[in-house]
Parts: C-alpha cells; structure tokens; sequence
C-alpha cells in the first residue's frame, strides 16, 4: 500500500459482514448439532460447499466486468460428464480430465466472451443460449446419469491431507489466494475498471473488450474445474441442469457483496456466499423446519442476507468517501 | 482480544453448554425414521408422500418411531447434505426419492455402514446395501408398447411422447418401446416429443403433431396421457387412438366411457403409481423391525395394468371389491388411481393419500413375501448383467410380425 | 428510393427501428417454418398454425410481464410460480363450477397481482437485486403453495374457461383472437401511455429520470404488480386449456420469457423494446419448438439447436443495427447517429 495510508484504517470489505453472517449461522447450526465441529463434519460441509463456491467465483469475475452469465450449469454438465466417462479409460487419468475440463471450461467461456464483447450480444441473451447448447452436449456425451469417476479423484479429493486439512478447504484456500494475486495484476485491476466505468475505462487507454472477453474465458475455466468437483462429489456424471443450482450460484455472488451491477465485490465475498448457502440448508435441517417451510426460509433468508450485504455496501462506500478526503484514493478492491 | 478470539469462545462456549441432540429429543424407545423427497410440489409425489405420512401416523408404528419429512429439492448436492444431516441427527432408517442412481451411493453407503436402513421408492440407486423398492424392472415400456402393437394389428402411425431427458427411467423405458415398434415394419413413429411427465405440455405438443399427421393411430407416454388424450378429443373428436399411459382418475374414466371407445379410445392404464411409496415404507419397517429378512436388495413392486374391461366404478372411499376408479368430480382428473394399493396398502383410505392424515381406525398389515427384481445395470445394480430377455415384454404375447 | 425509405423509417414516430426488430422476427419464424414445409410436406397446414398461435398464448401473456420490467432494467424470476399458484387456486376455488368464477376470478387476480407487487416493493424500497427479490420472493410463496395444497393437483377447473380455450369465433380458435386483442391492448399501454414511456425513460437512464422527477418507486411497484397479473392470466388460460392445474405447470415457462423478450429485441439493461418485439420472440419460440419437435431429434440435439438459434437470432439483432447505422451515415445533411441507434425516442 502506498505511505500515505499507513497508520488509517482501511475500509471493512463487503465480504467481511457476509462472513460475519457466516459465522452467525454457523454458530446455531453448531448449537443444535455439535457434530459440526468434528473433523468429519467440517469436511462434509466444506465439500458441500466447494462446487458451489469455485463456481460462484467464476460467475464473480463476470459480474464484475458488469455482464451477466447463465452458463455456468450449462459448462458444469458437460465438465461433469466428461469426467465421468474419460477419467477412467485414460492413465492418469484424474490429471488429464483435469486439464481436459479446464481447457473446455475456458472454450466456452472464450466462446461466450467473444458472443458478448466483441459480436456485441447482450450477455443474459447470449448465454442462456451457450447454457441450452452445453446442455445439448452434456445430454449428447452421456444420456442418463451414469458413468464412472476415477477413484482417485472421488476418493482423495473428498478427503483430508496431513491429518486435519480437508482437501475442499486447501483447494479454496487455493483458490483465495490466487485471487489475492490475480486481483493485483493488470488484468484484475482492469476487470473492476471495466465494470465500473467502461466508457471511462475505454478512454484511459483500457482495451475493454478484451478484458471483458478474458474474464468470461476465466469465468469458464472455473466452471470447468466446479464441473469436476462435482464429479469428485458424486463419483459419477449427471447431462441434467440443476435450475436451482444456476440461481444460488447469482444468490452467492450477489449474497457475498457483489452487486449484480459491476465494479465492487469480489471472489471472497462470493465464496463466503456460498458458505452461507449451503450452511443455511444445514440450519434449516438442524433447528428442525417443518418441510414447507423450508422453501419460505429459503427465501427469506436470501432477502435477509442481500439487505445484510446492502448494509454493508453503505457502510463500506461512507469509508471510502471518508478516505477519499485524505489521500488520493484509489478505489481497493476487496 | 480480536473479534476472531471472540468469536471462537462463544463457539468453544455453545458447543459445552449445547444439549445433545436438542430438538430431536432421544428416545430411547421410538426409531428416528425420515422421508427425504428431492421433486416436490407435483401430483405424483405428494400422493407417494402422503400415502407415507399416513402410514407413518398409523397403529402401531405411531408409536414405534418418530417421523420427518425433508424436501432437498432438486439439487443432488443438497440431498446429499440432507442426508449427512441425517445422519448426525441419529436417524436409524431413511426412505428417500433419490435424484441420481449413483451421485448419493458414497453418502447411502455412509449411512447403511452406521446401521441405518436406507429404502429407496420408485427411483432407484446402485449402491449394494441399500433397498430399492420400485417397478421399474417390470418393463413397462416393452409391455405397453407390445400391447398397443397387437391392438393396431401390426401397423399404425405412432406418436411418441418421451418423458424427462436424462433420467434413467426415460432411457430404459424408451429403449424397450422402441426395440418393440422397430420389429413390425407395419408400426411408424411419425412425431416425437420430450412431454417431461407434463399435461399441459403433452397437450400443447400432441395437438402441433396432431395437426401435421391428421391419420394418427396411437399415442405411447409414461405420464402425461391425459393431456394427450385431450389434446385428441379436442382436436379430432371422432376418431380416437390407442393410448397406453399413466393411472390418472379422468384417464381411467375416459378409457370405460362407452361413447368414447365408440369412437376409437383404447387405452391401457399402467406407469408407476405413487402408492410404491407407502409399500416401500411398510417393507422397510418390517426391515427395521426384524420381521423381514430380503435376501435380495432389490424389490419388485408389481406394475399396475388396467384395460378398460378391468375398469370398475367405486361408490366409497376406498379401492374395495375390485373397483379401482371414483366417478367424476369425487376427485381431480389428474389424481392417481394408483394412490391406493387395496393389496399391499389396506390401510390407506382416500383422504389419506390426499392428506397425509391416518384413516380412523387402520391397522398396519404385515406384507405377503416381496417379489425381487431383475438386474438392470446402471438401475439397481453395479458390477451385474441384465437378464438376457430384458428388453422383451412380460405381460402381453407378441402378435406374429406380418412378413 | 433507398435513402428515403430509411429516411422515412427512421425518423417516422410510429416506426420505432425497433419494429423492424419485430418485423424481422417474425419474418424469420415465418421462414422457418417455409423450409420446414419444404422438408416436409405435411408440415404446415392451417391447423398447425393454429395450433401453434393457440399454444403460444401462454407466453405471449406471461412474457409481457416480463418484457414491461426489462424494459425498467429489471428480471422477474417469479413468473413460473405465480402461474402455478394462479392455475391451482381458480382451480381450487371454481372445483367445477361456473358460479365460483365471479369471485374466485377477481381473487386469484388480485392474489397474484399481490405477489408482483411485493416483488416491486422489494426492489424499489429495498434495493434488492430483481434477479434475488423474485426469485427468493417466488421460492417462499411456492412454499407456501406447498404447504397449503400438499402439491396435489386441484379440482376441476370452471368450465367456462375450459369452453373459452377451445372454442372458436367465425372460425378461429378464441385464444388466437384473444392474443391479437392481448397485442394491441398490450402494445398501446406500453408504448402509447404517459406511464409506459416514463418506464422506458427510467429504464434508460435511472439518473435522468431521477432529475426529471418521475415517480421511480411507484411505477416500478406498478411494472412488478402487472407481471404478477400477467401471469396470473396466463396460469389462468393454462388451467383452462389443460382442464386441471398442477404446482409445478408454469415451470416450464419462465426461461422462455425471458428469452422471448430478448430475442425480440429488448435491452436486458433496460430502456428498449417493444411489445410488438415480445410478442414475435414468443411466436417465434413456439415456432421453433415446434420444428424441433418434427425433426424427431434427441432431446441432445434439440437443446443444442434451440440453444444455437437463439444466439444466431441475437447476432442478427446486432448486424441489422450496425446495417441501419452505417445506412444513416450516408444520409445527406447532418443527421446525427442519435436517430438511429436505438434510444426511448418517444420520451
């Protein structure tokens, strides 16, 4: 950070209030069901979670840029069937499928990019059309669930390493991380530029189109890697769409403090969104919610966490109206 | 301290002072029995589900166990979730909708290796140790398909109407019907359609197809037949077809109206009926119980066919004396007949499987011997080989293919 | 000549370039279906049309809803839902009778509408994200639904809305009679009102509409509160046309609206449109489907192809804007470029 912010404190980021809630929820949960705690538990929620939370920090790297993008389910299907039909018949296999899906993930996602930035489509349009089509290609590859996922990926990924770390949290610790560095880099500061102001990010010498049409590639590679996950779950393919599964991983984004408009937010937030999904499920089990009531939870709590995250944004914005006085500011992304 | 300090206090504190197990007080005596549904919110499954409250509310096993409905909705994950849940809440059986053959075996696998008895109904899972109670090794698909080939004598045009793509019901029934019609040159499929066990839809898709082949002859669906069947009446209401479809209560009386069969109408009323819930459930218990032993995981529910001579007006509530269908306007068009089972399930009255609510007074029966299923890889089974006849039917006799 | 014709088309009042989005549309389902006939004979006879027009009732109700809060820069993830629940309750109330129809009608109506409003309630005084308000908002009320019905499938509908789907005037299916009264009707109210051109002013610019002092809130409660209407319609219709109602009926109707508003060429970010736009995406959906069905394709292929020519569709969109712009810059004198790109020229 430069001198001049040294010894100020810098504005709460949107994601710390989201995993706040996290924690709040977190805390009931484990109130009524103090097997949560355990090794075994943390690890179930974690690979839980872990589908949901890679392809939320996908969908975050469009939502940042200002654009839309339903394909995720769409990239996920296909990923998914592809692991469960090519990862045993190939030594190594758990490897190569791995670079197969992200290398597919990013085709579509390059696809879609180039749909949105460059033929100009309107991005919910265009990939709705890209989720119908990968759909198409998941059923064509693989028509009922079935298949077979390698052991290694089923059974080593879902695990712990070194005793007590289970593998879902590395990854997303991995995965956290690597957006600390990406967000730096010139294509992660152009991402936020884009997405606030484009015209203006145009005229300070940003190539808009590409940004937006790499963040879209990137977006899909993580989808391509949720895919697999999803196969490391399961241990086996699935060529259905979840429609369910297509708005929680908006519900995370938006959850996380990403507004669905562009410019703030970031992966943090959405992985942390996507903890609060899939722990809220646990909650609703755990305190005992008579069945119909857990879809009106479902939306309430939905409403609840968006107004919390609203919160936040007021909050986190007065700070950096604040700061903006004493330095000159530039925006920091969480 | 920091925040974070804090905030792992509070947790270390509430896991000390949590009781065990709060709201689902331990009793030692009453088995924690829960009903996990993925699909929800449509006819079929709310019948299967009540028919299972019902039986759950019933003497004795009121008293035996302590029941819960879950909906997981349709995300595998989160059924996967439901039942880890589950199965840290100290549930000793589970009977489940499960939305995948195989993404739940690890989690069913987890739970059957704590002792727990896990039952699936209609939809059914690979994994070795878990029950599948379902019809779906009872061919429906070559049955009905041969049934409607003899009634056209060999030759006919034929729409299709497909169920939900990607499920493994739809790919098994469709692979069995269509080697069926391939074998009579006589036989055409001239239109088909995902119909996704939708009326409306089936409706709107069979009179577009409908309009473009006016010489139509039969209609094969495994939901949905009402709607196709109005979508006919409607729009060619003096020449009907052979239909063979699902046991819906309009269908069923549709199929017996003489007028009707005057004009066309054969129909066959068979497809998976929502009361496989409540037998999968009484089979469990007695699982559960130890009254039963299966030497087999598989369990064969037997597959409902009614033609319309069969057909039998009810003047109660119940399905009694053989009668198997209520006059009109005593319940929905769509309601299914095969709610109710008077051979398996004679404790289920109608309000009961509308309602979830016990019928006064019913005791639960003890089942005859279960029927076992065939193999069906990918269905029921893992490392197994389907029967050699499999895709032949087993109800109806072929008709000679005309040379 | 060619100057003057585009000359007329772009500065006419009455022809938005919007309506030759529309126009184009339709002309594309009406080639479609040429070159199905071509393949196949049979395709394409006056039934199947009508067939067709009948059928996609459902969505050229539901998708006006739609159409009216994109317009607003909004979504409405509800719509599935609300149809269902309106479906079940005229159902549920009527249970076979004509009677009931005087009050259960206005009932459901209103229900449903309440539904909508509380999606604009939501996202005009809590800032809820649309995408999140409806669909968490139509989440909870299908719990609701759930809870109160079980999920069985509901009496008989009144049959006096059965008789109005299926009967005909002079010839004609009632329902295709009823969608060109729904297009004119729909059309004017949106586009001709005070109240439509100030929606399509927000959505153009929230910040200008701000500083011209519309009553932002209101008319976005209002947008939400007709799309629960619409489809509530729709349900309605559907219900009658089935003859029965089921929680989960107007699923599969949600993605198609939002697909039939943007093949017509509305702007997701708000501010462009016709409802003349909609109503051709929904004409053209049903027709598309309708050819999917006839090639007898795997449900793989027909995902691919529906999947396919919607982008195919929007791509064509896009290059008859950039033909219309490079067409007005060789237009004599100085016409601006502000003529032609698409803007809510009527505000």
């Amino acid at each position: 950070m430069s001198q001049s912010t040294r010894g100020q404190r810098r504005p709460i980021p949107s994601s710390a209030f989201a995993a706040l809630l996290y924690g709040i929820m977190f805390a009931i949960y484990l109130l009524y069901s103090p097997s949560a705690i355990t090794l075994a538990g943390i690890t179930d929620l974690l690979n839980n979670t872990i589908v949901l939370a890679i392809a939320a920090a996908g969908l975050t790297l469009v939502i940042l840029t200002a654009e839309l993008d339903l394909s995720s389910v769409g990239v996920i299907a296909v990923t998914n069937v592809i692991v469960a039909t090519v990862s045993t018949k190939v030594p190594g296999g758990a490897f190569i499928t791995l670079i197969l899906v992200c290398l597919i993930g990013l085709l579509v996602g390059l696809i879609n990019g180039w749909l949105v930035a460059f033929l100009g489509l309107q991005s919910l349009a265009a990939t709705l059309g890209t989720m119908i089509a990968c759909q198409g290609v998941a059923l064509l590859i693989l028509e009922a669930p079935g298949g077979e996922v390698a052991a290694f990926i089923m059974n080593r990924l879902t695990d712990t390493v070194f005793g007590f770390m289970p593998v879902a949290g590395l990854i997303l610790l991995l995965a956290v991380a690597g957006w600390l560095l990406f967000r730096r880099t010139r294509l992660g500061i152009a991402i936020y530029a884009v997405g606030t102001d484009a015209l203006a990010a145009r005229l300070s010498g940003l190539n808009v189109k590409a940004t937006k049409w790499l963040a879209f590639g990137l977006a899909g590679m993580a989808y391509g890697l949720a895919g697999y996950m999803l196969g490391a779950q399961t241990g086996t393919g699935d060529p259905r769409i979840s429609n369910s599964f297509l708005l929680y991983v908006f519900a995370a984004v938006a959850i996380g403090g990403t507004p669905l408009g562009g410019g703030r937010g970031g992966v943090i937030g959405s992985v942390v969104g996507a903890g609060i999904l899939t722990v809220m499920q646990k909650l609703l089990f755990a305190v005992g919610v008579a069945e119909f009531y857990t879809n009106i939870f479902n939306g309430v709590i939905m409403i609840v966490a968006i107004l919390f995250g609203n919160l936040s944004a007021i909050l986190s914005l007065r700070q950096k109206a604040i700061m903006s006085q004493h330095r000159d500011g530039q925006l920091v992304p969480n | 301290m920091t925040t974070f300090q804090w905030l792992v206090t509070v947790a270390a504190v509430c896991t000390l002072i949590a009781p065990e197990g709060r709201l689902y007080a331990q009793n030692e005596q009453k088995y924690k029995v829960f009903l996990d549904m993925s699909y929800s919110g449509n006819t079929w499954q709310a019948a299967a589900a009540n028919g299972i409250k019902a039986l759950a509310a019933t003497p004795p096993y009121d008293k035996m166990i302590e029941f819960k409905t879950i909906i997981s909705g349709t995300d595998v994950q989160r059924q996967i979730s439901d039942i880890q849940s589950m199965i840290a809440a100290g549930a000793k059986a589970i009977i489940l909708y499960p939305l995948s053959p195989t993404a739940l075996n690890r989690v069913i696998h987890q739970a059957c290796s704590k002792g727990i008895v896990v039952f699936t109904y209609d939809s059914t899972v690979t994994e070795p140790l878990a029950y599948n109670v379902s019809n779906i090794t009872a061919r429906y698909g070559a049955n009905t398909a041969q049934w409607m080939v003899n009634k056209l004598g060999g030759k006919g045009e034929i729409i299709f109407n497909h169920g939900v793509a990607g499920t493994a019901v739809t790919k098994t029934y469709d692979e069995q019907a269509y080697a069926i019609f391939k074998k009579y040159p006589g036989i055409k499929i001239v239109g088909d359609f995902y119909g996704n066990w939708n009326d409306a839809t089936s409706q709107e898709e069979v009179s577009k197809i409908l309009a473009a082949h006016p010489n139509v002859d039969g209609i094969w669906t495994v939901d949905g037949t009402y709607g196709s069947l109005q979508a006919v009446v409607q729009n060619r209401p003096n020449r009907l077809v052979v239909i063979a479809g699902q046991s819906n209560n309009g269908y069923r009386l549709m199929m017996a109206d003489p007028a009707l069969q005057a004009k066309g109408l054969q129909g066959i009323s068979s497809s998976a009926g929502p009361a496989v819930g409540g037998y999968a459930f009484k089979v469990m218990m007695e699982v559960l119980l130890s009254k039963k032993k299966l030497t087999n995981h598989n369990v064969e529910y037997p597959l409902p066919w009614v033609e319309a001579k069969d057909i039998k007006m009810c003047s109660g509530d119940r399905f009694e004396g053989g009668c198997n269908v209520f006059p009109e306007g005593k319940v929905p068009p769509l309601f299914l007949d095969t709610a109710l089972d008077p051979k398996f399930l004679p404790e289920l009255s109608l309000d009961a499987v509308q309602t979830g609510n016990p019928a006064a007074g019913a005791m639960v029966q003890p089942l005859p011997d279960p029927k076992y299923a065939d193999n069906l890889p990918g269905i029921n089974c893992q490392e197994c080989k389907a029967p050699a006849d499999a895709l032949e039917p087993n109800l109806v006799s072929p008709i000679p293919v005309a040379k | 000549m060619n100057d003057i014709l585009t000359r007329s088309l772009v500065s006419s009042r009455t022809f938005k370039p919007e309506t030759l989005t529309a126009l184009l549309v339709l002309l594309g389902a009406v080639l479609m279906m040429l070159a199905m006939k071509v393949l196949n004979p049979g395709f394409g006879s006056v039934q199947q049309i009508a067939a067709i027009l009948t059928t996609s009732i459902f969505l050229v109700v539901a998708a006006y809803g739609q159409g009216l809060v994109i317009l607003l820069g909004g979504i409405d993830l509800s719509i599935g839902v609300v149809m269902s629940i309106a479906g079940m309750m005229i159902a549920g109330l009527t249970n076979g009778s004509n009677e009931a129809l005087t009050w259960a009608l206005p009932v459901t109506l209103i229900s449903c509408t309440a539904i909508g409003l509380l999606n604009g309630l939501g996202v005009a005084f809590l800032k809820i994200p649309p995408f999140i308000m409806t669909l968490a908002n139509g989440t909870a009320f299908f719990g609701v639904a759930l809870g109160i019905t079980a999920g069985s499938s509901q009496r008989t509908v009144a049959p006096a809305l059965q008789v109005l789907m299926s009967a005909q005037i002079g010839g004609i299916p009632v329902p295709i009679v009823l969608i060109g009264w729904f297009l004119v009707a729909g059309s004017v109210l949106q586009s001709r009102t005070t109240e439509g051109r100030k929606i399509y002013a927000i959505g153009s610019s929230l910040a200008a509409a701000r500083v011209a002092g519309l009553p932002i809130e209101a008319l976005t409660i209002a947008a939400y509160g007709v799309s629960g209407l619409c489809a509530a319609i729709a349900g309605l219709l559907l219900a009658g046309y089935s003859s029965s109602a089921t929680l989960d009926m107007g699923d599969p109707f949600l993605m198609p609206t939002i697909a039939a508003v943007v093949i017509g060429g509305a702007c997701v970010t708000g501010g462009r449109g016709l409802y003349f736009g909609t109503f051709a995406g929904a004409i053209f959906l049903s027709a598309l489907s309708t050819i999917i069905t006839v090639l007898s394709l795997s449900q793989g292929w027909r995902n691919i192809i529906q999947g396919g020519i919607i982008i195919i569709a929007l791509i064509l969109q896009t290059k008859q804007w950039y033909l219309l712009s490079i067409v007005n810059r060789q237009l004599p004198g100085k016409q601006s470029l502000d003529g032609v790109l698409p803007q809510n020229s009527e505000v």
